[in-house]
């Protein structure tokens, strides 16, 4: 019988508290004895699927008789669309519809009734969208639309957002006050404290730029409505379509099978999946709309850029307080991401004192972007504890020591379910030589390059949690097949619930066919937040195990032996003396279907799941032209069992070079006349290359289950390894060169005006 | 340098749609499409094939590399008419008779990708670097796939699996 | 991209003829269809040159120096081996320039002819000056990418690897139109645009670049490329500088100092290059010759970081060309 149940998760950042609904009995935690899948190498289940050309991605998807929509958007920051004269692109051949906000039905969308705004508010707002038979038949018509704007003033930088001159975007104004902590007293600390370190840190607006951009094909049979959508939540799309089509659930499928990227963007319904449908809908024929690398670059979300003010203090050899105060251009987003977050919470320091505060612009509204926030926070953060470590004169990693050794959350007062942190610092330092670490650097490849050793530590949660659902089918010929409404963003997900199926079956690995990414399957909660594997890998162990205990009865009434006697293994039920293949048994009965079924039980909500680690850094310096070159990063995590250290070692190293783009090279550039995004494309917004990666880079795991986390002691890696990395670059930076670089990215720019003004200080 | 002058001239065709005939993958195939249409939109709409993504679409990415004349190239950069006569390769005709490619192989092996929206790009750049260079080092395969960006950053792993792709096929 | 007719001839008098009527030249496209994906370039007709004999490939005539067709992919000027020992400095300015399919895919024509990157340039919706529009908006605006020197009306800068390395080899060039041929020193095809030239090349209506010629006595020079870029592959440079002469008994002759990414034109001083006729090349003479190629340098409010990086490549160029 299923029942209603209190849970609490943490969710990026934030805790919710849910009711949720469950069946059955939790498993214990899965003992430390070998297992045949869990915690070994595996290949990705999927590999051959994608490295063929074979894996369908929303982009692949091409309908019989589809129209291709392109969506005309505005060139203006702000500005009031009076009026739209769509008689010469609809004239054009092959074109089949236009839509625009005076002829576009209501559509609730994020808390407004249309999606074609009348005060478009960015470039890149939606101001209308043509179907035509082909692409460049739609892209022609856009061309031949005239819209009638009335401009208004607008603002897109942060800080003369927060000026006194900018235009006021919102009634209220354009800052508002976003969340607030404070325990001790941070006042008295600050005035007892051997040495306070004020300092100011930015960190510049950074796009996902997913290499799939975010899309859309719809069609509609006149009673169904199926949408296929780039996304990490295909239950969240069929929520946006609900609630902006008022259809109801069971004419609504969304289906993502495979998806090129999202890192946070692709939570859930987009314009372009509302447009796509409308079109499909009033036109009887599939609709496409796949943005291109423009428009993914202006209206797809971004991390927001950041201003932050921190004043750090310490005594003797501890941190006594920290204020931290920070604002975020959110553009035209409705949320904000707190970078204050790991201040909060990362180190037991008595005295803290934080606000966040969210900035309104005329800008594309961010998105969550892989931990946000916790990026941004964790550069100023991490940054001013080695200030302050320089200014007490003591190692970095022993001021932190102080402070992360804590069981306890410090922001809820909760024990944490588990917590290594402490050894982490203990492997890093060994794995990247921190003993050779000098104030002043070390010496480079020649005269003019120097050497330095920098770290920073990374807390997140990742616990996740109910609900979460999948059910197992055993077929009569001994193969399997695992579904859940989860999706793979990337991160391996139907390698790991394979594997976990398999081992709880008893089946081998290449009989287990992972069906997700569907809502005819059980619900699965969105592939973010770090949360994928803890919440969907304990439904997944449960319902294997609920099909194995039904085989055993099975093979019991066919061996005609006790169920007790028996057991699974390798797809072979073995009973004293004999070995039965599970198709030999499951072919002796008629047409069968075996279903196991599971579902994610809560959590603790006496304890508090959080993810650690640390990473290292060894940069070298070009003194004279101001090059950064990483050597080496050392990364180590705190994240429970391993499932996949194949794939967890892939996810972290993916991670770190993310955290490299955000640290060195990304950044957009908005002109501040106009509001349009100077570099919204791959050639100048600079993600990484392969000759960027460091020289080497070495992933280290604590691998402990977390034994009060769930049924398998697993818990997030997805984010955990972008938040630090930065920081310790940037401290790895300054230990070479004495020059602080308060900035990310830290271009050549800033690091040679960093260089000019430590060389005139020396 | 040629002196005379043509009589007639090179036929101008298009601008609507016109017949192309390709060889892909070693089939020959036709095509009917208008010149400004790309190779990467005729491989993808007009054959099926699409194997080969669609990322920028300005020759700022790479996932759309193909192989032209043994030579990799970006497909959206380059006009499907001006591949008349010419032997394209993609993604889709590298695993003979369901086995993988030396290459497909090696990316399994290595974990090297993780959305794999990439992988089709970055799987032709190393196996038209592994016909110049049969045996590349590390620095080869990077130099090889310089022009291919990966934002899950499978970098460490595509390199390796570069490398030992070229070990295997000797 | 709009909708254009297309032809691919294989006798250079039928591409002129072409041309003549106003049709656009197509050789590797990785530029052209760029601009034309981007509105920018929006022809009737396309001509493909990359049909036509005799304009792929280079030779050498000892004597007469070396003659590089203008439709020679750029991969091949990098991975040639007998080039790469006639003159190395192809290669060392190719390896960092774009990427493998790009130069595979990319001439040596287009490569000189390519248009410059400024991002307001490149974004259709931006009327800057030199699309016809009133004014220039990287001077105020974003303009860390932009020219700190030599700039009039229009701060973009030059944005190719190979120009700087043939201009600091005396490269010449041979155009061909429906009217005739005539020839030109490489440098003089680039123009800082001002005034009513509203253009980057000095290219007339018609005119195809047939091949390019590198003088016999340049090749005895030693060259070098350096290059900066904010990232560590496939990026425009910052700054580059192609620096090259004769180093006879140890003093330098003919010396040669280009510098790209700073300027809207290969940027070269006679003044600098005077000053090292016959020198050692020692830290002070290429610290003053620095000095003197940027002297007159305006950053502008994002730029000035160019300057420290130029003279330090310049300076690092010059030296290089008297190490071991
Ligand atoms: C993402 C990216 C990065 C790049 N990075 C670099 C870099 O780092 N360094 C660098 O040097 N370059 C770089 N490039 C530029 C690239 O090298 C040039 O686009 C290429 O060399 C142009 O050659 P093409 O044959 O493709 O020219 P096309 O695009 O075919 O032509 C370019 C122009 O020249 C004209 N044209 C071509 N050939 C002739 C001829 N023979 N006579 C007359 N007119 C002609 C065409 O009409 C057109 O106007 C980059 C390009 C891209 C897209
Ligand atoms: S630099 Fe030149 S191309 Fe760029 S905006 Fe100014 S005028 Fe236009
Ligand atoms: S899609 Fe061709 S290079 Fe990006
Ligand atoms: S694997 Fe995702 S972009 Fe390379």
């Amino acid at each position: 019988m299923p029942r209603v149940v209190k849970s609490r998760e943490e969710f990026e950042g934030e805790v919710y508290e849910s009711l949720v609904l469950v069946e059955g009995r939790d498993l214990p935690l899965l003992d430390g004895g070998e297992r045949t899948e869990i915690g070994h190498e595996r290949r990705r289940v999927d590999g051959t699927a994608r490295v063929t050309g074979r894996a369908r991605y929303t982009q692949d998807v091409y309908l019989p008789a589809m129209l291709f929509v392109r969506v005309l958007r505005s060139p203006y920051p702000r500005a009031r669309v009076r009026r739209i004269d769509t008689k010469k692109a609809e004239a054009l051949a092959g074109v089949r519809g236009v839509l625009h906000r005076f002829n576009a039905p209501k559509a609730a969308f994020r808390g407004e009734d249309t999606i074609f705004r009348e005060e478009v508010r960015f470039v890149g707002d939606e101001v209308a969208a043509v179907a035509a038979d082909d692409e460049d038949t739609a892209a022609e018509a856009l061309r031949l639309i005239e819209v009638d704007y009335e401009l208004l003033p607008h603002v897109v930088d942060l800080e003369e957002a927060i000026g006194d001159v900018a235009p006021r975007l919102e009634t209220d104004g354009n800052v508002a006050e976003a969340s607030t902590h404070k325990r001790g007293d941070v006042r008295k600390a600050m005035k007892e404290a051997d040495a306070v370190v004020e300092a100011t840190y930015r960190t510049s607006t950074q796009i996902h730029n997913s290499l799939e951009t975010h899309g859309a094909v719809a069609s509609w049979d006149g009673e169904v409505l199926t949408v296929f959508e780039s996304t990490q939540h295909v239950f969240g799309v069929r929520q946006g379509l609900k609630m902006a089509l008022k259809l109801p659930f069971s004419k609504i499928r969304v289906v993502c099978d495979y998806m090129g990227g999202g890192f946070g963007s692709k939570g859930g319904v987009g314009k372009y999946s509302i447009i796509a449908s409308l079109f499909a809908m009033e036109l009887g024929r599939p609709a496409r709309c796949i943005l291109t690398r423009d428009e993914e670059n202006l209206a797809a979300g971004n991390r927001s850029a950041t201003l932050q003010q921190i004043r750090i203090a310490g005594k003797g050899r501890e941190i006594t307080a920290i204020e931290h105060t920070s604002w975020a251009n959110v553009g035209q987003g409705k949320w904000v991401a707190n970078p204050t977050g790991p201040t909060n919470t990362l180190y037991d320091v008595a005295n803290v004192s934080s606000k966040s505060y969210k900035v309104v612009t005329n800008a594309g509204a961010l998105s969550a972007f892989r931990a946000p926030g916790y990026v941004e926070g964790t550069f100023a953060l991490e940054c001013a504890v080695d200030e302050l470590a320089e200014r007490l004169g003591i190692d970095p990693i022993a001021l932190r020591r102080k402070h992360a050794g804590s069981p306890k959350d410090p922001l809820s007062g909760k024990r944490y379910s588990d917590k290594h942190l402490l050894e982490c610092y203990r492997i890093g330092a060994e794995e990247i030589g921190w003993r050779r670490r000098r104030n002043g650097g070390m010496r480079g490849s020649a005269p003019h390059r120097h050497r330095g050793l920098g770290m920073a530590t990374q807390i997140w949660g990742g616990g996740g949690g109910p609900p979460a659902y999948a059910t197992v089918h055993l077929n009569p010929d001994g193969t399997v097949v695992l579904t859940a409404g989860t999706q793979d963003i990337g991160t391996g997900t139907r390698t790991v619930l394979a594997q976990i199926c398999a081992d709880e079956l008893g089946v081998d690995l290449a009989d287990v066919h992972v069906r997700i990414g569907d809502t005819e399957n059980p619900y699965g909660p969105i592939s973010a937040g770090s949360v994928t594997l803890a919440s969907v890998g304990p439904a997944v162990r449960i319902a294997a195990r609920d099909a194995r205990e039904q085989l055993l009865g099975a093979a019991a009434g066919v061996l005609e032996t006790p169920a007790g006697e028996l057991r699974i293994d390798g797809g072979v039920v073995v009973s004293k003396g004999a070995r039965t293949p599970l198709s030999e048994i499951l072919g002796k009965v008629e047409n069968n279907t075996v279903i196991g079924k599971g579902a994610r039980h809560p959590n603790d909500p006496e304890l508090s799941q959080r993810t650690f680690g640390a990473h290292f850094a060894e940069v070298e310096v070009d003194l004279r032209t101001g090059e950064i070159t990483v050597e080496h990063i050392v990364a180590v995590h705190d994240i429970g069992r391993i499932v996949n250290p194949l794939t967890a070692r892939s996810q972290v190293e993916g991670g770190v070079l993310q955290a490299l783009g955000f640290a060195l090279t990304e950044e957009r550039f908005v002109d501040r006349a106009t509001g349009r995004v100077m570099n919204g494309n791959l050639e100048n917004y600079k993600v990484p290359t392969v000759k960027d990666v460091p020289t080497k880079i070495t992933v280290k795991f604590v691998d402990r289950p977390d034994r009060r986390a769930n049924n398998l002691g697993v818990k997030g890696l997805g984010e955990p390894p972008i938040i630090p990395t930065a920081a310790a670059i940037a401290n790895a930076v300054a230990n070479a060169t004495g020059a602080r670089i308060r900035h990310a990215p830290l271009t050549r720019a800033r690091v040679l005006d960093a260089l000019a003004v430590a060389e005139a200080r020396s | 340098m040629p002196q005379v002058p043509s009589v007639n001239g090179a036929a101008l065709r298009g601008p609507g749609p016109i017949d192309i005939a390709l060889t892909v993958n070693g089939n020959a195939v036709s095509a009917r499409v208008p010149p400004r249409r790309t190779l990467l939109d005729t491989l993808r709409e007009s054959l099926g094939l699409t194997g080969s993504k669609r990322v920028c679409d300005e020759g700022t990415c790479g996932a759309c590399t193909v192989i032209v004349d043994d030579r990799p190239v970006y497909s959206c950069m380059t006009l499907a008419v001006a591949c008349e006569g010419k032997r394209v390769e993609t993604i889709e005709g590298l695993a003979k008779d369901g086995e993988l490619h030396p290459v497909q192989r090696a990316f399994v092996d290595a974990d090297a990708f993780q959305c794999g929206f990439c992988t089709p790009g970055q799987i032709m750049s190393i196996v038209a670097l592994l016909r110049a260079t049969p045996a590349p080092s590390e620095a080869d395969v990077r130099r090889a796939v310089a022009g291919n960006l990966c934002r899950c950053g499978a970098y460490p792993n595509i390199v390796a699996a570069g490398v030992s792709a070229g070990r295997r096929r000797k | 991209m709009n909708a254009f007719s297309y032809a691919r001839p294989t006798a250079l008098a039928d591409a002129l003829r072409r041309l003549r009527s106003g049709a656009v030249a197509l050789a590797g496209g990785t530029d052209l269809l760029g601009l034309m994906k981007d509105g920018l370039v929006r022809p009737d007709t396309l001509v493909d040159l990359t049909g036509i004999e005799g304009l792929r490939g280079w030779s050498r005539e000892r004597g007469k120096g070396l003659r590089i067709g203008a439709l020679t992919p750029l991969i091949e000027l990098e991975g040639n081996p007998q080039l790469g020992q006639l003159m190395p400095i192809l290669r060392e300015a190719l390896r960092d320039a774009a990427t493998v399919q790009l130069r595979t895919m990319g001439t040596v024509g287009g490569n000189l002819l390519q248009r410059n990157r400024c991002w307001y340039f490149r974004d259709e919706g931006t009327p800057c000056w030199l699309k016809g529009g009133t004014r220039c908006f990287a001077v105020d605006g974003e303009n860390r990418y932009h020219a700190i020197i030599g700039a009039r009306e229009c701060v973009m800068v030059s944005p190719s690897d190979l120009v700087p390395a043939l201009v600091a080899y005396d490269a010449e060039i041979s155009l061909a139109s429906s009217r005739g041929r005539r020839h030109m020193k490489l440098a003089d095809l680039f123009v800082a645009p001002h005034g009513r030239e509203r253009r980057e090349h000095a290219l007339r209506p018609g005119e195809l670049i047939t091949e390019i010629r590198i003088p016999e006595a340049a090749l005895a020079r030693k060259g070098t490329y350096q290059k900066a870029m904010d990232r560590k592959a496939w990026s425009f440079a910052l700054v580059s500088v192609a620096a090259a002469a004769r180093i006879e008994r140890g003093v330098a002759r003919d010396v040669r100092v280009v510098l790209g990414g700073i300027a809207p034109i290969p940027w070269r001083v006679a003044a600098a290059e005077k000053g090292l006729e016959g020198s050692e090349l020692d830290e002070a003479a290429c610290a003053d010759a620095a000095e003197r190629v940027l002297a007159g340098a305006t950053p502008l409010r994002d730029n000035g970081y160019k300057l420290t990086l130029a003279r330090e490549l310049v300076r690092r160029a010059l030296r290089s060309l008297v190490a071991a």
